[in-house]
């Protein structure tokens, strides 16, 4: 991994933190669409699950201290958002990845509800992932449509293209 | 669908632990306390300096759906704050009312004059016209052409004529009116002319009369005259001495001939009444 992708992983994280707690969050309040999700799955959907796994962690394990609720617990889904986009990506049909962005940050945001409606320290209800799923789905497919095309150009530029990436994408089309 | 290579299941695997046994590590104790404030910290800072700057733009992004609302309220608040206004605007002018009626009864007690309230409903200005004012009690309520008409305190002019249901006064200030009226320092009787928004001028009946500036000018008998003695018409503001040698005073009226708005006719003096009484 190079230096410039572990600064500009750095600046995606704290930018998308930033703008989800200042702008995101306010605008789609009580919906909890996620911009931080988002840019986890669109990484993750460019440079593979090995990238989107520990970009996920990070962010997730970030977030997790910077708020109220136990620490890990964003961690744990954004991992998962990382491993599962890593896993599914299509590299080629824009809209595909789009889709996958958002069912996948739409399904772990209901999960990361439930996690929290279990821990005895959160107010979240479960009830309220199966009214929000929709709009969650949505919201992020909206974000997604925005950053999947724009992470895809930063990640393939020279300096922070993956060294794997031609790889991966030639065994990609490989298996069809 | 790609596959995990054996590092990334390895590195997924121990990273899953990790934040299991975060949250575990968390929900324990206070383990992780000074991670959670460190961190609160350092993002609390960058926040307050990103909201500085996006602040504006989702506060307005957050009103933008409400906008069509907000101006429908703001209509309504609009429309009950003009309300609220007349309302305010009724009350004083029932208060100035009350406190006009007030003075008029008082008026018609302590001098024993039957005192009839009326609302002014039209008022002529000059220019050209005569000052007169337009009363809105007539015949009907015992109006007759001569009677003195009141503020409450000070003389506003006489009837000149009465209909069935209103009735036109002649101010006092009308250049063509002309009052009998007693300086009540030195007791000195005489004319008072109207002179319009200027007032009145008081010619005393001795033309070396010794007048003083800021004395009180009442109405008295000078002549014939139907107007009701005792009630002032105001004070001297200057005295001053004509070519031929007589003294003259302006005077300063008592009651503004332009903001009437209720006063009174005196219907009945006490003379009268015993008149009446005697037939």
């Amino acid at each position: 991994m190079t230096r410039s992708r572990v600064v500009a992983a750095l600046a995606a994280m704290l930018t998308a933190l930033l703008l989800q707690t200042t702008l995101i969050a306010a605008l789609t309040m009580p919906v909890p669409v996620s911009l931080p999700a988002v840019t986890v799955a669109a990484i993750a959907l460019v440079d593979g699950p090995g990238a989107g796994i520990s970009y996920g962690f990070v962010a997730g394990l970030i977030a997790d201290l910077a708020s109220v609720h136990p620490a890990g617990v964003l961690a744990l889904g954004w991992l998962g958002v990382g491993l599962a986009c890593g896993l599914a990506a299509n590299r080629v049909s824009l809209r595909r990845d789009v889709a996958v962005a958002a069912l996948v940050c739409a399904l772990v945001s209901g999960a990361v509800t439930l996690l929290l409606s279990m821990l005895p320290t959160d107010g979240a209800t479960a009830g309220r992932v199966i009214s929000d799923f929709v709009p969650t789905l949505l919201g992020d497919a909206a974000l997604a449509l925005v950053l999947v095309p724009i992470v895809r150009v930063f990640l393939r530029s020279g300096s922070l293209r993956s060294p794997h990436t031609t790889q991966a994408a030639l065994l990609v089309r490989a298996d069809r | 669908m790609r596959r995990l290579t054996r590092r990334q299941r390895l590195a997924a695997a121990i990273l899953a632990a990790l934040a299991l046994g975060f949250i575990g590590l968390d929900l324990g104790g206070t383990g992780l306390s000074s991670a959670h404030s460190g961190v609160r910290g350092a993002l609390g800072s960058l926040y307050r300096g990103t909201d500085g700057v996006l602040g504006p733009l989702r506060r307005f992004a957050e009103a933008a759906p409400h906008a069509a609302s907000d101006e429908q309220r703001l209509r309504e608040l609009q429309q009950q704050n003009s309300q609220l206004r007349k309302q305010l605007a009724d009350a004083r002018t029932d208060h100035r009312t009350a406190s006009t009626l007030r003075k008029l009864r008082l008026t018609a007690s302590s001098l024993g004059y039957h005192v009839l309230p009326a609302r002014v409903s039209a008022l002529g200005s000059g220019q050209g016209f005569d000052w007169t004012a337009t009363l809105s009690v007539g015949r009907a309520d015992g109006v007759r052409a001569g009677q003195t008409v009141t503020d409450g305190y000070a003389l506003v002019g006489r009837v000149l004529h009465a209909d069935t249901s209103s009735s036109v006064v002649l101010l006092g200030v009308d250049p063509g009116s002309g009052v009998g009226a007693r300086a009540v320092d030195s007791g000195q009787l005489g004319v008072v002319t109207g002179q319009g928004v200027d007032g009145y001028t008081f010619a005393p009946l001795d033309p070396h009369a010794k007048l003083r500036v800021g004395e009180r000018l009442v109405s008295g008998a000078a002549g014939h005259s139907s107007i009701v003695a005792g009630l002032t018409i105001g004070t001297l503001r200057s005295v001053h001495t004509g070519t031929d040698g007589s003294t003259e005073a302006d005077v300063s009226p008592q009651s503004s001939p332009t903001s009437l708005d209720l006063v009174g006719v005196i219907v009945e003096t006490p003379a009268a009444a015993k008149l009446a009484g005697g037939r």
